[in-house]
């Protein structure tokens, strides 16, 4: 077995100097050929020394990988991420990107989202909306630009009011502030919790109180609270706007999922138009 | 750089090989150095990868952070390394002699200090920063460390910042020690690179030198390429021998570099003034020993303004006699200074031993020594002088003309009504004088630090480590 | 056409990012340089094509943890940035407005940069904070160069800064130098951009401050710190750079009219010019070869390996250059130190000097 193994030793370290003399040279071709071989003698070697079997259920290199479609295991895990992302979105109130969903699953929910398994999450949710409009009690959807295309990385939930979900120039700072409110109220013993307390506070002028001790809850609520008084008028006025011009120009899926670009919101002001 | 070095230069360019610029090593070598070659992660100001260690060049350590974005794993890779470097160090802490102190408590001095070799200057910058990162650390409270761990960073500081003083070979930077000794035929730039220096000391220049493929980087930084291609892969596989055996393949050709180097450096017979600065660091060491026994805080984020300025001219004064007494221990060195007049040598062509001056009781010996040199003298009449030849020897130039320089003996000759035997050269003889020499002004008068004036911020708090100094963040 | 546009021939044009402008002052007596870059030859592939890869390369770790620590500094409607820039721009609580305009489509991002930062410099009612992502423009030789600064910050009836997102430490206070400096002329480059928008919409372009708001991570937390960073120095060697590019004209006329930088691409955009060739075109051009080109230039290993056929000095670095006195070759240094060439006129000095070195080089090492 060990000459086995010095000999795919001595074939990895062959495959990868020519993946890395072809990558200098950009022969991209010849890379990802050497590359694949590469893969595989690798994962010979990790078979022989750890006894794995050389095509177990972990193997990703392979073409049957996660693109294969959606097993049992899979439907199921997706359903647990999309709750704990409804709950997470729940507790906060705004719409809020992956990070801090993340942050508040772990710390209230004893969750452990990744946010990698909320990358695709939207574009499922559209995909399920179009399939069955309203099938479901809610979906995770987007919040939309002054321009009523999707707002980059943040996650909403359709059954809020349309205004909560619009994107005017204030709204990143009010929904900040609004979250902080929300994991000050229901802030717990989970060291999770005050770790994500204590970051939200400290940019918030008057919230934080030097870099120790937990976070005084009240006192975040009080000086969030306070910044949030400055801006409201404004940003509820221009949500407002924006949210009237949404429900007159978007279709349903649109006005759930944002419009792609402004051809989209032409296209969707008349697919309306003729429903 | 001098001319002399510039034309090394030339010379090692033009013939494919090295010159020497040094007669003798002018750093200690340890009986058993250590070797220490740190990787880190790229894009991260201290995130270690891996290092390779040891003192034994048949059997060197490798310890490996398997994925290197875990805290936790990235305390258990500083706990491996403490628990190897830290018995190393300690086990030089038994042997120790008593040295008495004119005016002060006598200490004890150890006989022998640990020395850690690193690659590159860049090496010793990353020893430091995981120092920084480690040092503060403590093994109870809300984020605990393991054992071990911020000592280790205290020694880690401590060998950083003697890597930066003049003369010390407690921390030394293979290729700035090789630089020191060898000119080669390409850039100082270049010469930061470990394989290419070596090369062109040893087999003669190759572009192999610079390709990661066959000479890995010496380290803290690895090829970007090997992060693409190997050891990414590696770590998303999940699999740490393959994580390992990836970093083993950067290290294992630099651990091999490395030993060559000390061999190099090891066939150079011992500058006269090596064994007097070792001294000097046993000093050191044997200082920084105490003060972690007595229980002294970790050293301080930054120097207040006394402890700076007084660093500072510690280091100028280090540096100003670390240069003469390579000149005194080194030909090679002493031309430079030959080169530019501030030193001559020839041959002693005539001398009247017996000169006094002065009468009755100011009646003093002063030998006259006329020397024929070739070299360029550029020295005043009534400059000091001082020769490698005879160290206790004081002289002064009288005249330089036409190659010939007439100096007068002041110093060194016994207290007789004649000089001693051998203390005043004869006719025939070669010898140098410089007007270089190793008696500086004593240190700057520096306030003590509580007097520190308010310009300069005024006295420093005393440096009690704080609470967030031990649970910053190492993300 | 443009005589440049003919050196470059087929080739596509590489656009400059700000980095690459920032380099442009790097070596700036280099004609080689300047002609390519000018013509806006993309010297990567020419350097890969002529056999002499460019020792460059960035870790996916590197990379990685640059978009991490820049989508952390941006996180939750910027709460990290807004905070830094209360902290060193005073900025009131009030404004917080964001535009993100990477919200726009790729092809209409610079003309939305425009129309809003005309709208904040016009009346700043309404004007926004914090724009993410905005889209400049930089004439460099004839050629428009499209520039994507981190942020812009704008104070309501004050100052636009460029805030530049950096992911090297700030340890206890201290950064690395040479990734300061480097993060400083790439700066320089928004800044002059910015001023020159402001400019063509008829705004005062000294609105544009020339601190700008540099953030790294503090210490080994991911905690981010700003810090005002002065870019008037880079700022004026960037403008001087750039009116040298555009008397590059000077340079073109006295060209061979036959040379071209061609790379003849193929349909798979690979270059099909015979490497020989385009060697022997590049060498038609002088370059001034340093060893510090080895950090900064993409052909630093072809002009490095024709310094070493022309056995110059430059080869040992701009110390040994200088010592040498105005000595280029080799040949010519080692001659003149063992007497075997005699010193031209004005070579007296340095003569007698390689000959003393020489002669002591032999008495110590006999």
């Amino acid at each position: 077995m060990s000459d086995r193994l010095d000999e795919l030793e001595r074939r990895i370290d062959g495959l990868r100097a020519g993946v890395r003399k072809a990558m200098r040279v950009r022969d991209t071709v010849t890379a990802r050929a050497l590359r694949a071989e590469l893969r595989g003698a690798e994962r010979a070697w990790d078979s022989l020394v750890g006894g794995v079997p050389e095509s177990g259920p972990d193997d990703q290199g392979g073409p049957t990988g996660r693109d294969a479609g959606s097993s049992r295991g899979e439907e199921s895990r997706l359903v647990t991420v999309r709750e704990q992302v409804h709950q997470a979105l729940t507790l906060l109130g705004a719409p809020a990107q992956p990070r801090l969903i993340v942050a508040v699953g772990e710390a209230f929910f004893g969750g452990a989202l990744r946010s990698n398994q909320l990358t695709s999450l939207r574009r499922d949710e559209e995909r399920s909306f179009r399939a069955s409009p309203y099938g479901r009690p809610y979906y995770l959807c987007a919040a939309l630009t002054d321009r009523l295309s999707p707002a980059r990385g943040l996650l909403a939930v359709s059954t809020w009011p349309l205004a909560r979900r619009m994107v005017g120039p204030l709204s990143p700072r009010v929904d900040f502030l609004t979250c902080a409110i929300a994991v000050a109220r229901q802030l717990n013993d989970d060291p999770r919790a005050a770790r994500l307390l204590t970051r939200m506070a400290r940019n918030i002028p008057g919230g934080g109180q030097g870099d120790l001790g937990p976070p005084d809850p009240g006192r975040v609520i009080e000086a969030a609270a306070g910044e949030l008084a400055v801006h409201a008028e404004r940003d509820t006025r221009d949500r407002d706007t924006l949210a009237k011009r949404a429900t007159s120009q978007l279709g349903d899926t649109a006005r759930l999922f944002g419009a792609a670009t402004l051809s989209t919101v032409a296209r969707d002001t008349i697919t309306k138009g003729g429903r | 750089m001098s001319l002399l070095t510039s034309l090394a230069r030339l010379r090692a360019l033009d013939e494919g090989v090295a010159q020497p610029i040094a007669t003798v090593r002018h750093c200690h070598l340890s009986a058993r150095p250590m070797v220490f070659i740190p990787l880190k992660l790229s894009g991260e100001a201290a995130a270690p990868l891996a290092a390779m260690l040891g003192t034994d060049r048949a059997a060197p350590h490798l310890l490996v952070v398997t994925q290197p974005r875990n805290r936790d794993l990235r305390f258990a890779w500083a706990a491996e390394l403490a628990g190897l470097l830290l018995p190393y160090i300690e086990g030089f802490l038994s042997g120790t002699e008593t040295v008495e102190r004119r005016g002060a408590d006598p200490y004890e001095r150890v006989l022998d200090a640990p020395q850690l070799v690193v690659p590159n200057p860049a090496g010793v910058a990353f020893t430091r920063l995981l120092g920084r990162s480690t040092r503060f650390r403590r093994p109870d409270g809300p984020y605990p460390v393991p054992e071990g761990v911020p000592v280790l960073g205290r020694w880690l500081t401590y060998f950083a910042e003697r890597a930066a003083y003049p003369g010390s070979s407690l921390t030394l930077a293979a290729t700035e020690e090789l630089g020191r000794h060898w000119a080669s035929g390409q850039s100082g730039l270049e010469d930061a690179n470990l394989a290419a220096l070596t090369g062109w000391i040893t087999d003669g220049p190759s572009d192999e030198a610079e390709d990661p493929l066959i000479w890995p980087p010496a380290g803290p930084a690895t090829d970007p390429g090997f992060d693409a291609e190997v050891l990414a892969p590696a770590i998303e596989s999940g699999s740490a021998e393959r994580v390992a055996e990836a970093l083993r393949g950067q290290l294992e050709p630099t651990w091999r570099l490395m030993w060559r180097a000390i061999d190099l450096l090891g066939a150079l017979p011992a500058g006269a003034g090596v064994a007097s600065r070792w001294e000097q660091d046993r000093g050191s060491f044997s200082g920084m020993a105490a003060q972690l026994a007595e229980g002294a805080p970790p050293q301080a984020r930054r120097d207040g303004a006394i402890a700076a300025a007084s660093r500072l001219a510690r280091m100028e004064r280090a540096q100003a006699a670390y240069d003469v007494q390579r000149a005194y221990d080194d030909p090679l060195v002493m031309a430079e200074h030959r080169l530019t007049g501030e030193a001559f040598a020839g041959e002693v062509v005539e001398t009247d031993a017996d000169r006094v001056e002065g009468e009755g009781r100011s009646r003093k010996l002063r030998p006259l020594v006329v020397i024929k040199t070739d070299d360029p003298v550029r020295l005043a009449p009534g400059t000091a002088l001082g020769t490698p030849q005879r160290r206790e020897q004081g002289a002064e130039l009288m005249s330089a003309r036409d190659g010939l320089v007439t100096v007068k003996i002041t110093k060194g000759m016994g207290r007789s009504k004649t000089p001693a035997p051998g203390s005043v050269p004869e006719v025939g003889e070669r010898v140098c004088y410089t007007s270089l020499t190793d008696d500086f002004k004593g240190s700057p008068g520096l306030p003590e630090a509580e007097a520190t004036p308010w310009t300069h911020g005024g006295p420093p708090p005393e440096y009690v480590p704080a609470d967030e100094d031990a649970v910053e963040e190492w993300s | 056409m443009n005589r440049l546009d003919v050196l470059r021939g087929t080739t596509p044009q590489k656009p400059h990012d700000a980095r690459a402008i920032a380099a442009l002052a790097a070596n700036p007596g280099c004609t080689r340089r300047a002609l390519m870059d000018g013509a806006g030859i993309d010297k990567d592939a020419a350097a890969r094509h002529l056999g002499f890869p460019a020792p460059f390369g960035q870790s996916p770790f590197a990379i990685t943890r640059g978009n991490v620590f820049e989508a952390l500094v941006k996180a939750d409607g910027c709460a990290e940035l807004l905070r830094m820039l209360r902290e060193v721009l005073g900025l009131p609580i009030a404004e917080v407005a964001y535009h993100d305009v990477e919200n726009v489509g790729a092809h209409l991002r610079h003309a939305h940069t425009r129309a809003l930062f005309d709208r904040a410099a016009r009346d700043g009612l309404d004007a926004g904070t914090v724009y993410d992502h905005p889209l400049l423009s930089l004439e460099i030789a004839g050629h428009t160069a499209y520039l994507e600064p981190d942020v812009v910050a704008f104070q309501m009836g004050g100052r636009f800064h460029i805030v530049e997102i950096k992911s090297f430490a700030v340890i206890d206070g201290q950064a690395d130098p040479a990734a300061v400096a480097a993060a400083a002329r790439q700066a320089a480059v928004y800044v002059l951009a910015l001023r020159r928008l402001l400019e063509e919409l008829g705004h005062d372009p000294l609105r544009v401050a020339h601190d700008v708001v540099l953030v790294c991570p503090e210490n080994f937390a991911n905690r981010p710190v700003a810090t005002l960073v002065d870019v008037r120095r880079q700022l004026a060697v960037l403008r001087r750079q750039l009116s040298r590019m555009t008397g590059l004209d000077g340079l073109v006329a006295e060209l061979p009219d036959d040379l071209s930088f061609d790379l003849l691409p193929g349909e798979d955009g690979l270059p099909t010019r015979p490497a020989a060739e385009l060697a022997d075109a590049l060498r038609r051009v002088t370059a001034r070869y340093a060893p510090d080109c080895l950090s900064t230039c993409d052909l630093c290993f072809f002009c490095r390996d024709e310094a070493r056929q022309e056995g110059a000095s430059d080869l040992l670095g701009r110390q040994v250059r200088d010592e040498l006195g105005g000595v280029a070759s080799v040949a010519e240094a080692l001659g003149l130190a063992d007497g075997t060439r005699d010193p031209a006129e004005g070579q007296e000095e340095i003569a007698r000097l390689l000959r003393n070195a020489e002669r002591l080089r032999r008495e110590c090492l006999a």
